[in-house]
């Protein structure tokens, strides 16, 4: 049974921007054009960190077919953007800081113009030392990156005192972790159309996680009111996170300005790889003790993390792995420090799991460890430190009480117990083994952020129930999730609902399709607005059928007496009341938080997640074989079926990608692997053929939070399970990602490991 | 080199191009190295064939040319020339194609930007195999990657096709 849910009423739902995809008819934004338009092209640096001494475009002006370059002096408002604060320069005028450092941009009547122009644009530099280690940058002798230093970020929390605690230990355990950088390599690269309008307002075809966002961040570099932008988000082919920050989005609005054309740019696999965000590598050194029955007494955390050259949302991502540090753990005596360091790397930022997924490795890493240590059975000691329903949060903020963390543990041992560690291959070289691992995983923003959420319930002239968000459609399945919770709430058919997402123009306020948040406001808003719009439609049709509201109700196509009779289509009831006043309701709340939270970016709402893992691991190579890739998730009520399954199930490959694969190296601040033909990225050939997830759909008597996004959760615990069941099958611990197959060989060979023989 | 030469270098001499794209012939005048997948998206809007590695590694711009499973980004238009190409466009008439179906109801994707290209490889392995054997449906597909599903989707679709075609 690949997916199984607490309640067997839900099935399989074809979402509503399905056949638009199966059948290519959808048009993503990349796969616009407009008449007279051009293609843009954008040079980006070829030094990690070099003075810019000169920018000369003259030559590549004269090239025939080049419409217009842009360069610094052409920005006529902030030159930087960044979600946090805006300290990356649209164009560079004097410095470059990273790889991905746009210098100019040009438009041309083809690519291959553009593509010649960048060629002649001249650029001298003079070379500035690079930075590519965090603990080098940190050094008081360091190059400075930014004015401020090199430091962009200190996160700290402690509670107890842990020194006195480890002295009441019997085992200690520490290790140091580290974590790659990973890159989200969503299937469609970067890229859409800008058009100016003839009212001289732009608009903006390109995919983004927070329209609105876009929409404050352009008005602001192009010196525009935002109202005379707007913003078409969506849908993308992927973003993972990756495509939260600006873009290629700056670049085409000040050519289109610049030349009064539809611009178009999509950017190259290479082009996106260089300038792209990636997940952030880490270091994590944790300290951890616990007492000879195995209550763990002390926990001291340091985290290094790489934030290449640029801010944008590293010191978010720092605060939330500080947060999930100590895990879904009771532990007395804490301290947790975290540094986001710049560099002259490529810029990491938001990435799916956001900082959940380096310290989780390592949290879990340690438990595994030191069970080892106790000789006790790895689940019993989780299960012996674990979080009850009403403990607080990692920081020992107030929390939505949860049994979720007993929930997942307790479903991935019943699991366990159906697997067995027979090596079903009759190759004597191939060993396997078993791992599990848990996670938990905030949603929203957090404490002490803006966090709004919203949307509108109206009824349109053609009698259509119109609902709007001002989210996007990135692949998750959100439509499918509004199509399904709109659908049940009003028992009418996908016939009678129009969605508006992603458009700044026609969408509320909703906050950003980030933070596993979406589902969980989409389902939040529609309990606020569904009794008063649901009463409003219902006075209308009383008035027009003359029949007592009392007996009528909402149905499929209309609005039915006494549950069986349709009285009065929707679109009748439209056509019958054009002169009334339109049906609209609007909601708008922010994001829950804790309410009392001490450390900003903490969180009130959790998911859960376990997973077992089964390898297969060739002793001869080294080569890793996942054969089992079980998850349990504990993240309230299912919306949608599919859409849950696939990202617990993408999720999870992505996961194990980062575990055995994926690494976008860099060397002297410079890309190595930048397309798919060197960083591998899972294959079918790489999944186990048959995967199962089991959706904890239960929540506690009250909670009126309703469903938690799951758009995260299942990539956190994957590859803490993925190496534990290595250790398992070899006896090799291993702290360093992707598991690398000679450090592996070496290990075995020192062990005189060569059971084959 | 001065700018006009350089200018005449980005405009090569162009070819008389045939093709028949989903049963209808065109005929186009193309450099002889433009690629099939510019040639299918930019000149003639055919947009459901996807660009994403452009080096021959993810299978997203994937047709069927001349009945064979081809990265169209790796086709220039002197290779096409007289070829029949099918891209998705052309996978269903009216009614949507079995592949299609089951991808829908199996959630065989997310995003859809695989999508394309992964039901011309479905559609080539089960022209040629009714009843793979999950290797060689592994097999099959290896060339087209997909980041959101984690595959599952994917697989569960497949085999539903080929339980659906034994059915018949």
């Amino acid at each position: 049974m690949p997916i199984q849910t607490s309640s067997l009423d839900k099935k399989k739902k074809i979402r509503p921007d399905g056949p638009g995809k199966v059948t290519g008819e959808l048009k993503y934004l990349t796969d616009l054009s407009f008449p007279g338009m051009l293609y843009g092209k954008i040079l980006r640096s070829t030094e990690p960190h070099a003075e810019i001494q000169s920018i000369s475009t003259e030559l590549a002006k004269q090239l025939p077919g080049v419409r217009a370059i842009v360069t610094y002096e052409d920005v006529p408002g902030l030159n930087g953007f960044g979600l946090i604060f805006p300290d990356q320069p649209v164009l560079c005028e004097d410095r470059v800081r990273y790889v991905g450092d746009a210098i100019a941009a040009v438009a041309a009547d083809t690519i291959e113009i553009a593509d010649e122009a960048l060629q002649l644009i001249q650029v001298v530099y003079k070379k500035l030392p690079v930075i590519i280690e965090p603990e080098k940058a940190l050094h008081p002798n360091a190059p400075k990156l930014h004015p401020d230093g090199n430091l962009l970020h200190r996160a700290h929390y402690s509670k107890g005192d842990v020194e006195k605690g480890f002295e009441l230990c019997t085992h200690i355990v520490e290790g140091t972790y580290e974590l790659p950088r990973q890159m989200h390599a969503y299937m469609e690269t970067e890229g859409g159309v800008i058009v100016p309008e003839v009212d001289g307002n732009l608009t903006v075809y390109v995919g983004t996680q927070h329209g609105f966002k876009d929409r404050y961040q352009l008005a602001r570099i192009l010196n525009m009111n935002e109202s005379d932008i707007r913003i078409v988000s969506s849908p993308m082919g992927g973003s993972f996170g990756g495509k939260d920050e600006l873009n290629v989005q700056p670049y085409g609005a000040l050519l289109a300005l610049a030349t009064n054309c539809p611009v178009k740019i999509h950017n190259t696999r290479r082009e996106s790889v260089r300038a792209g965000l990636k997940r952030h590598p880490m270091k994590i050194t944790m300290k951890t003790g616990v007492d000879d029955t195995g209550n763990i007494i002390s926990h001291k955390v340091k985290i290094v993390a790489d934030t290449g050259a640029y801010a944008t949302l590293g010191p978010a991502v720092l605060d939330f792995a500080v947060e999930h540090a100590p895990g879904p753990y009771i532990i007395p005596n804490i301290e947790i420090e975290g540094v986001s360091v710049f560099t002259n790397n490529g810029v990491a930022g938001e990435f799916r799991g956001f900082g959940g997924n380096q310290v989780t490795f390592a949290l879990e890493g340690q438990m595994d460890r030191l069970a080892e240590r106790l000789q006790m059975d790895p689940i019993e000691f989780r299960e012996k430190n674990l979080r009850q329903v009403n403990s607080p949060g990692p920081l020992g903020q107030k929390v939505a009480p949860t049994s979720g963390a007993k929930d997942v543990l307790e479903a991935i041992k019943q699991k366990l117990t159906n697997i067995t560690n027979e090596n079903d291959s009759l190759e004597k070289w191939k060993v396997t083994g078993t791992g599990v691992a848990i996670s938990i995983h905030g949603g929203g923003l957090g404490a002490g952020r803006m966090d709004p959420a919203g949307g509108r319930l109206s009824f349109t002239s053609e009698g259509k129930i119109e609902v709007a968000f001002g989210f996007e459609e990135c692949g998750q399945g959100l439509l499918a999730v509004i199509e399904t919770l709109i659908m049940e709430e009003f028992h009418c058919m996908e016939d009678d609902i129009h969605i508006v997402i992603g458009d700044t123009d026609s969408v509320p306020v909703s906050g950003s399709s980030t933070a596993s948040r979406a589902t969980s406001m989409v389902w939040n808003s529609i309990q606020r607005m569904k009794d008063t719009f649901r009463s409003k439609i219902l006075e209308r049709a009383t008035k027009v059928t003359g029949l007592p509201v009392e007996d009528l109700c909402m149905g499929p196509n209309g609005i039915w007496f006494k549950d069986d009779n349709l009285c009065i289509t929707f679109v009748e009831l439209a056509e019958k009341t054009l002169h009334e006043p339109f049906i609209k309701v609007e909601t708008s709340f922010d994001f829950p938080t804790s309410p009392d939270a001490v450390v900003d970016g903490s969180h009130f709402l959790y998911a859960f997640s376990s997973v077992l893992a089964k390898v297969e691991v060739d002793l001869l190579t080294g080569k890793i074989k996942v054969l089992t890739l079980d998850q349990a998730i504990a993240a309230g009520p299912v919306v949608s079926l599919l859409g849950y399954q696939g990202q617990i199930e993408g999720g999870g490959i992505m996961a194990l990608g980062y575990s055995l694969m994926e690494e976008a190296k860099m060397e002297n601040g410079h890309y190595v692997n930048d397309n798919f033909d060197t960083y591998l990225i899972p294959t079918i050939q790489d999944v186990p053929f048959v995967m199962n997830v089991e959706a904890i759909e239960k929540l506690q008597d009250g909670d009126i939070y309703g469903p938690r996004g799951v758009g995260e959760i299942g990539t956190i615990a994957v590859a803490p399970a993925i190496v534990k069941a290595i250790h398992d099958a070899t006896g090799c611990w291993i702290s360093k990602l992707p598991v690398s197959r000679e450090v592996l060989l070496e290990h075995l060979s020192s062990r005189g490991e060569k059971r084959w023989i | 080199m001065d700018m006009k030469e350089q200018a005449e270098v980005m405009t090569p001499p162009k070819m008389e191009l045939s093709l028949t794209i989903n049963g209808a012939n065109y005929e186009l005048q193309v450099p002889p190295t433009k690629r099939l997948v510019t040639i299918l998206r930019e000149e003639l809007n055919f947009t459901g064939t996807k660009i994403s590695c452009e080096v021959g590694r993810c299978g997203a711009c994937a047709v069927q040319m001349n009945n064979q499973l081809v990265n169209s980004c790796l086709v220039m238009a002197y290779q096409a020339n007289h070829a029949s190409i099918i891209t998705i466009e052309g996978l269903s008439g009216e009614e949507l194609d079995p592949i299609q179906r089951v991808f829908l109801e199996e959630g065989g994707f997310q995003c859809g930007y695989c999508t394309p290209g992964m039901m011309m490889a479905v559609h080539a392995l089960l022209a040629t195999n009714q009843a793979p054997s999950e290797e060689q449906i592994q097999e099959a597909l290896s060339g087209n990657l997909c980041r959101c599903t984690g595959y599952g989707g994917i697989i569960r679709a497949v085999q539903k096709a080929i339980s659906n075609n034994n059915q018949k």
